[in-house]
C-alpha cells in the first residue's frame, strides 16, 4: 500500500483550505482546470471570429465602425487569433487532457512535480488575462502588455514541458515499456520536447522584443537592422503589420505544437473505435517523432534564416514539403485502422474521422502553399486563412471535440449525449468546409496577382458573394455549439455517478479506475501492465484485453 | 519514503543514464509528494531520480535560450551600428572567482561522501560566498561601464552584453538559491537525500559555470 500525499487520503471536501484548493496540485483537477479555460477561451474566440466575417462581408452600422479604425480590426484578428491558439489549441490537447490522463495511462500517481504544475497553471491564467487585457489598452502599450503575456505563456509551457518529460521518463508503473506506451501518451511526451526546444527560443525572443519596447535596447528594432533586412519585411511598416507579424512567428511554432497531441488522440480514438489494434503502431510512433522533428527544423529555420540568405526559400519549402512524409503515412495508418474494422459510430468516432477528412483538405492546399515560388504567384490573405484553420484550428478543434465525448465519463462521471452529440457533428462538419473551402477560392480568384486589373473587377463581384456565404456559413456553425454548449451542461446537470468504469471497452490503464476519476489514482496501488496498449481481438463479446490484465487471466477467459 | 539510501549506490546509474547532467531551475522540493512506488524498483527512490531528470532537461531548456540569443548575436553583429563594448577587466576576475566556486563544491561534496558534516558544510558555505561574490562582482561591472556612458539602449552591441549578463546573473542567482535550500534544507523528513540535492544543485553550479566561460568568450572573440 502505498501513499502518495499528506491529504492523498481525506476526501476533497474536507480539511482542504480554500487556498489549498485554489492551488490543488492534484493533475486531474489541473488538467480539468485547463480544459475549463479552453472552453472559456474558445467561446469568446468564436464569438470574435463572427464579428470579423460579418464584418467582412456586410456594412452594419456597429461594426463599420470597426472598419473606420483598422487597428481595432487587427486587434480583434490578434485576440481571436491569440485565445484561438494559445488557450485552446495548445492548452486544451495537451495541457487540458495530458494532465488529466497521462498519469493515468502511463499507472503513475502524480506528475513529477506537482507544485511545479501549479505554477504553470496559474501563469497561464495570468498570461490569458494579460492578452485579454492587451485588447483593451491603447494599442502601443497593448502591444507591450501582449508580449508580456506571450512571455508568461512560454514561461508556463516551459514548465509544463518539463514536468511532462520527466513523468513519462521516470514514473511508468512497472511493465509499461515504451513500446506499451498509448499513442496519446507518445505524442504527448513527444510535444512535450517540442514545446521544451521551441518555447525556451521564444521567451528569448520575446525578452528581447519586449526589452526593445521598454527599455530601448537595440536587438530588433533599429533602422540600420530594419534596412539590411528584405524589403517585403519592412515595407508594411504600420502598426497592425507589426501585430501580425509578431503573430505568425508565434503561430509558425504552434502548429505543430498544436497538431503533435491531436494525432495521438486521432489514433487512439480510430483503434478504439474500429475495435482493431493501429495499424503499424511502431511507425506510427515513428512518424509522430519525425513529425516532431522536421518540425523544429522548419519552425528554427524560420527563426533563425528567413531573409538572410537566397537559398533560404528553397531550403524551406523542401523541409516543409517532407513533412508531408510522416504526415501521409499517419493518414495511411488511420484508414488501414479503419478498414474492415468493427466500426462502432460513435460521435468520438464521427469527429476523429472529421479530423482525417479535413486533415486531407488541408493538407492539399498545404501542398501549394509550400511551394515557394507560390508567394509570387497566387497566395493571398484568404487562402493562407483557410488552409490554416482547415489543418489546424478546426482539424484540431475536432480532436478535442472526439477526445470530449470519449473521456467525458472518466472527467465528469457521465456520458455526453450521442444524439445531439451527432447533430452537432453534422451542423459543424458541414459548417467549417462551407467557410473554409470559399475562402480558398477567394484567396485564389478575388486577390490574385496574376490576374490584370479588368479580370479582377470581374471577379469582385462573384468575392462579394462569397463572402457572404462565409458569413452565413459562420453563423451556421456557431449556432451549431449552442447545441454543444447544451449538451455539456446538460449532461453535467443530469450527471449520473452509476457509469460503469469502462463504458467503450478500451483497453488503456484509465479506465481500469471508477468513472469520475478518484482523487487517489488506483486507490493507492500502482497498476501493472503486461501488454500493449492496442490489444483488440475482434472476438466478441469480450473483444478486447486491458493492459493491466496479466496473461494467465487472459487464457482463462478465452478458454 | 525517508532519504535511507546511501550515495554509493546511487551515483553510476545516473551517469550513464543521463548525459550532459546539470542543473534546472527547480531546487528538489521534498514534500511535492510524487508516486513512490519504490517497492517495484528497489535500486533506487524515484522521487530522487526524477530530479536528476528534470534537471537535465531543465538544462536542455536553459541552453536553448540561450542559443537563442546567441544566435541573434551572431546575426546581429554584421549591422553597420555594431560599436564593440570593451569588457571591462573586472569580468575576469570575477570568471576566476566563479571557477574556483566550482572546485570548492565538488570539494565540499566529495566532504559529504566522506560523511564528513562539518567541512561540507565550510566548504559549501564558501561556494556560496564565492557565487555570491561573483555577483556583486557582475554589478559592479555594470556600474563601471555605466560610468563609461555604456548603457543598455546605448547601441545593440552593448545591449547584447547587458542582456546576456544580466539572464546569466539571473539564472546564477537561482544556483545560489539552490545552495543555500541544500544547506538549510532539512533532510530528514525529505524524499531525497542531502547528497542527491548536493548533486543535482552541483549539476546547475557546474552548468552556469560553463556556461559563463562560453559567453564571455563570445562577447570577447565576437566583438
Amino acid at each position: 500500500m502505498v501513499t502518495y500525499d499528506d491529504n492523498a487520503n481525506t476526501p476533497p471536501s474536507v480539511g482542504l483550505t480554500l487556498s489549498s484548493r485554489i492551488f490543488s496540485a492534484e493533475h486531474k483537477t489541473i488538467g480539468l482546470r485547463y480544459l475549463w479555460l479552453s472552453l472559456a477561451s474558445v467561446l469568446v474566440g468564436m464569438v470574435l471570429s463572427t464579428l470579423l466575417r460579418v464584418q467582412a462581408s456586410t456594412a452594419i452600422p456597429f461594426l463599420t465602425r470597426l472598419e473606420a479604425t483598422p487597428e481595432h480590426y487587427a486587434a480583434i484578428r490578434l485576440l481571436h487569433g491569440s485565445l484561438m491558439v494559445f488557450f485552446v489549441l495548445t492548452a486544451a490537447p495537451q495541457l487540458g487532457f495530458g494532465n488529466f490522463l497521462l498519469p493515468l495511462q502511463i499507472g503513475a500517481q502524480e506528475m513529477a512535480f506537482p507544485k511545479l504544475n501549479v505554477v504553470s497553471l496559474w501563469l497561464t491564467v495570468v498570461s490569458l488575462a494579460g492578452m485579454t487585457a492587451s485588447f483593451f489598452q491603447p494599442q502601443s502599450h497593448g502591444i507591450d502588455v501582449w508580449l508580456a503575456s506571450a512571455a508568461l505563456f512560454s514561461l508556463a509551457a516551459l514548465l509544463s514541458a518539463l514536468n511532462f518529460c520527466v513523468t513519462v521518463i521516470e514514473l511508468r508503473t512497472e511493465g509499461m515499456t515504451l513500446p506499451r506506451m498509448p499513442v496519446t501518451v507518445w505524442a504527448w511526451f513527444i510535444n512535450a520536447i517540442l514545446s521544451l526546444l521551441i518555447f525556451s527560443v521564444l521567451l528569448a525572443g520575446s525578452t528581447a522584443v519586449l526589452s526593445d519596447r521598454l527599455l530601448g535596447s537595440d536587438f530588433f528594432s533599429s533602422s540600420a537592422f530594419l534596412a539590411s533586412q528584405p524589403l517585403n519585411l519592412v515595407r508594411e511598416g504600420s502598426l497592425p503589420a507589426l501585430w501580425q507579424r509578431l503573430f505568425w512567428y508565434f503561430a509558425q511554432a504552434e502548429v505543430y505544437i498544436a497538431m503533435l497531441p491531436c494525432f495521438g488522440i486521432i489514433t487512439h480514438m480510430l483503434s478504439t473505435f474500429s475495435r482493431k489494434p493501429v495499424w503499424k503502431e511502431r511507425l506510427v510512433v515513428l512518424a509522430i517523432c519525425a513529425v516532431g522533428l522536421i518540425g523544429f527544423c522548419v519552425w528554427g529555420y524560420h527563426m533563425f534564416a528567413t531573409g538572410m540568405n537566397p537559398y533560404a526559400p528553397l531550403v524551406f519549402s523542401v523541409l516543409a514539403s517532407s513533412l508531408g512524409i510522416p504526415a501521409a503515412f499517419l493518414l495511411a495508418s488511420w484508414l488501414a485502422t479503419l478498414w474492415n474494422g468493427k466500426v462502432q459510430y460513435t460521435t468520438s468516432l464521427l469527429f476523429s474521422v472529421g479530423f482525417v477528412s479535413l486533415f486531407i483538405a488541408g493538407g492539399l492546399s498545404g501542398i501549394f502553399l509550400a511551394r515557394h515560388d507560390l508567394v509570387y504567384a497566387a497566395v493571398s490573405e484568404d487562402f493562407v486563412t483557410g488552409h490554416f484553420h482547415l489543418v489546424m484550428g478546426v482539424a484540431a478543434t475536432f480532436a478535442v471535440l472526439a477526445a470530449l465525448f470519449f473521456w467525458f465519463p472518466k472527467l465528469f462521471g457521465c456520458r455526453l449525449n450521442e444524439t445531439l452529440g451527432k447533430v452537432h457533428f453534422w451542423m459543424t462538419f458541414t459548417g467549417v468546409y462551407l467557410i473554409f473551402m470559399p475562402m480558398h477560392w477567394l484567396g485564389l480568384l478575388t486577390q490574385s496577382t496574376l490576374l490584370s486589373d479588368p479580370q479582377r473587377i470581374a471577379v469582385a463581384s462573384t468575392g462579394a458573394s462569397i463572402r457572404s456565404v462565409v458569413a452565413a456559413a459562420t453563423i451556421w456553425t456557431v449556432a451549431a455549439q449552442i447545441l454543444f454548449v447544451w449538451n455539456f451542461f446538460g449532461s453535467l446537470l443530469r450527471a449520473k455517478a452509476s457509469e460503469q468504469n469502462n463504458p467503450w471497452h478500451a483497453t488503456t490503464l484509465e479506465w481500469s479506475v471508477a468513472c469520475p476519476a478518484p482523487r487517489v489514482n488506483f486507490a493507492g496501488v500502482l497498476p501493472q501492465a503486461y501488454r500493449g496498449a492496442y490489444e483488440f481481438t475482434g472476438a466478441m463479446p469480450d473483444d478486447f484485453v486491458p493492459q493491466d490484465r496479466a496473461p494467465d487471466m487472459a487464457v482463462q477467459r478465452q478458454s | 519514503m525517508s532519504g535511507a539510501t546511501t550515495t554509493e549506490d546511487l551515483e553510476p546509474p545516473i551517469v550513464k543514464k543521463k548525459n550532459g547532467g546539470g542543473g534546472g531551475d527547480v531546487p528538489p522540493h521534498g514534500g511535492d509528494g510524487g508516486g513512490d512506488d519504490d517497492a517495484h524498483r528497489p535500486k533506487r527512490s524515484v522521487s530522487a531520480k526524477r530530479y536528476y531528470t528534470g534537471m537535465a532537461i531543465g538544462i536542455v531548456a536553459v541552453l536553448m535560450f540561450f542559443m537563442a540569443l546567441a544566435s541573434a548575436f551572431l546575426v546581429r553583429k554584421g549591422s553597420p551600428d555594431w560599436v564593440p563594448v570593451r569588457i571591462p577587466v573586472l569580468l575576469w576576475l570575477n570568471t576566476i572567482v566563479l571557477v574556483s566556486s566550482s572546485v570548492t563544491l565538488e570539494m565540499a561534496r566529495k566532504k559529504l561522501a566522506n560523511s564528513d558534516a562539518r567541512g561540507f558544510r565550510n566548504l559549501w558555505l564558501v561556494t556560496t560566498i564565492l557565487g555570491m561574490l561573483f555577483l556583486v562582482g557582475q554589478v559592479t561591472a555594470w556600474r563601471i561601464l555605466v560610468g563609461q556612458g555604456i548603457y543598455l539602449a546605448s547601441n545593440p552591441a552593448s545591449s547584447f552584453f547587458y542582456i546576456f549578463t544580466g539572464a546569466h546573473a539571473l539564472h546564477l542567482l537561482g544556483g545560489v538559491g539552490a545552495l543555500v535550500y541544500v544547506a538549510k534544507r532539512n533532510f530528514r523528513q525529505a524524499q531525497v537525500t542531502q547528497s542527491d540535492a548536493a548533486e543535482v544543485a552541483s549539476y546547475y553550479w557546474h552548468f552556469m559555470d560553463g556556461l559563463w566561460l562560453f559567453l564571455l568568450a563570445l562577447l570577447y572573440l565576437g566583438k
